[in-house]
């Protein structure tokens, strides 16, 4: 995009990109709070037998784990938007000078926590069925994966987005404007996601 | 944009309001959990309002009372001229979601051709000056 890249003055109206994604971002919340609402009611009508028998299996400290994981991401990808913002893309000492550290070296690491939370709760799963726990085993279990799932994969997309970031400015000649803009809303998604899983794993590991 | 974050805090702070009568008057959890994240709805683009207000810290045309057309004039962003891209975009999506009541081979051969049109849409502005184009 480099030969349309806008030059470097100061900005005086919203980002368009960043609006149209605020404004998905508020729509993608409703479609978290249909997955909430189908919890609180299938827990409503199903009673607290069944919810008791189940959380019991879930680990708590190992999800807790992984949770802390994704939150730290978070603030590591708020490091890549302030160097995206000084249009930083790379780092300028050695890999071991975080201080030195661009958007790149700190979205690579913001993926790799991500990827590591995706291991994670696919370990998770894996666990949960060792134990009987399916899609299928009972409505626990369907609306356990469902919100769960939804939200990994949420997550998976978020990745992508990662890659896309670092692809693109690995092809521009030079970091301007419109690399900026991308960092900088594949970073408002995140925290929402991030936000989603902090309610989520509030609701069904913590309140149960 | 001042109006515009007020208005949309507001609502948020309604919503808010709302849950809490709503729980009060003994409802189902399903309202409770729309209208309370029906306040977050409104609450991510008010704060997005009320930050990027706090931070160009300037008025824009549409809110001054003198304002003109011609004010708001300038460069908007960039929009792609032409582009096949979203046509394969949209079909390998379609694909996906046919693939779920079809067979999971469709699925997994859709969501392959939708990651690779989602890159090449947004690649497609995104070549090295040295190239031949």
């Amino acid at each position: 995009m480099t030969t349309y890249a806008s030059p470097a003055v100061k900005t005086n109206r919203p980002n368009l990109v960043a609006v149209g994604t605020i404004v998905w971002l508020s729509s993608e919340l409703m479609f978290f709070a249909a997955l909430f609402a189908m919890y609180f009611t299938t827990r409503a009508v199903q009673g607290p037998k069944i919810w008791a028998e189940s959380t019991e299996m879930l680990n708590i400290p190992f999800s807790a784990t992984n949770t802390t994981i994704l939150v730290l991401s978070s603030v590591t990808c708020q490091y890549g938007v302030f160097a995206a913002e000084r249009f930083q893309a790379r780092r300028t000492g050695s890999l071991w000078q975080i201080s030195q550290w661009g958007m790149r070296e700190w979205f690579a690491l913001t993926f790799l926590m991500g990827a590591v939370f995706i291991g994670g709760q696919v370990f998770e799963y894996a666990e949960l069925v060792h134990e009987g726990l399916t899609l299928s085993s009972n409505a626990y279990g369907s609306v356990f994966y469902m919100t769960t799932g939804f939200h990994g994969l949420h997550v998976t997309g978020g990745l992508i987005a990662f890659l896309i970031v670092l692809i693109r400015v690995f092809k521009a000649q030079k970091f301007g404007h419109s690399q900026a803009t991308t960092a900088i809303v594949v970073s408002y998604y995140w925290h929402f996601v991030d936000i989603v899983w902090i309610a989520l794993f509030t609701a069904i590991y913590l309140i149960k | 944009m001042k109006t515009s974050w007020i208005l949309f805090v507001g609502l948020s702070v309604f919503y808010a309001i709302l849950t809490v009568i709503y729980w009060q008057l003994g409802g189902e959890a399903v309202g409770i959990t729309a209208i309370s994240l029906s306040a977050g709805l409104a609450l991510i683009v008010g704060f997005y309002l009320w930050f990027t207000d706090r931070r160009l810290g300037n008025l824009l045309p549409e809110d001054n009372q003198q304002g003109e057309i011609a004010d708001s004039a300038g460069e908007i962003g960039f929009f792609s001229p032409h582009s096949w891209w979203p046509l394969p975009v949209a079909l390998s999506a379609s694909a996906l979601a046919l693939g779920l009541i079809i067979g999971w081979w469709l699925v997994l051969l859709a969501l392959g051709a939708l990651i690779v049109s989602i890159m090449g849409m947004v690649l497609e502005y995104e070549r090295p000056t040295t190239s031949a184009h």
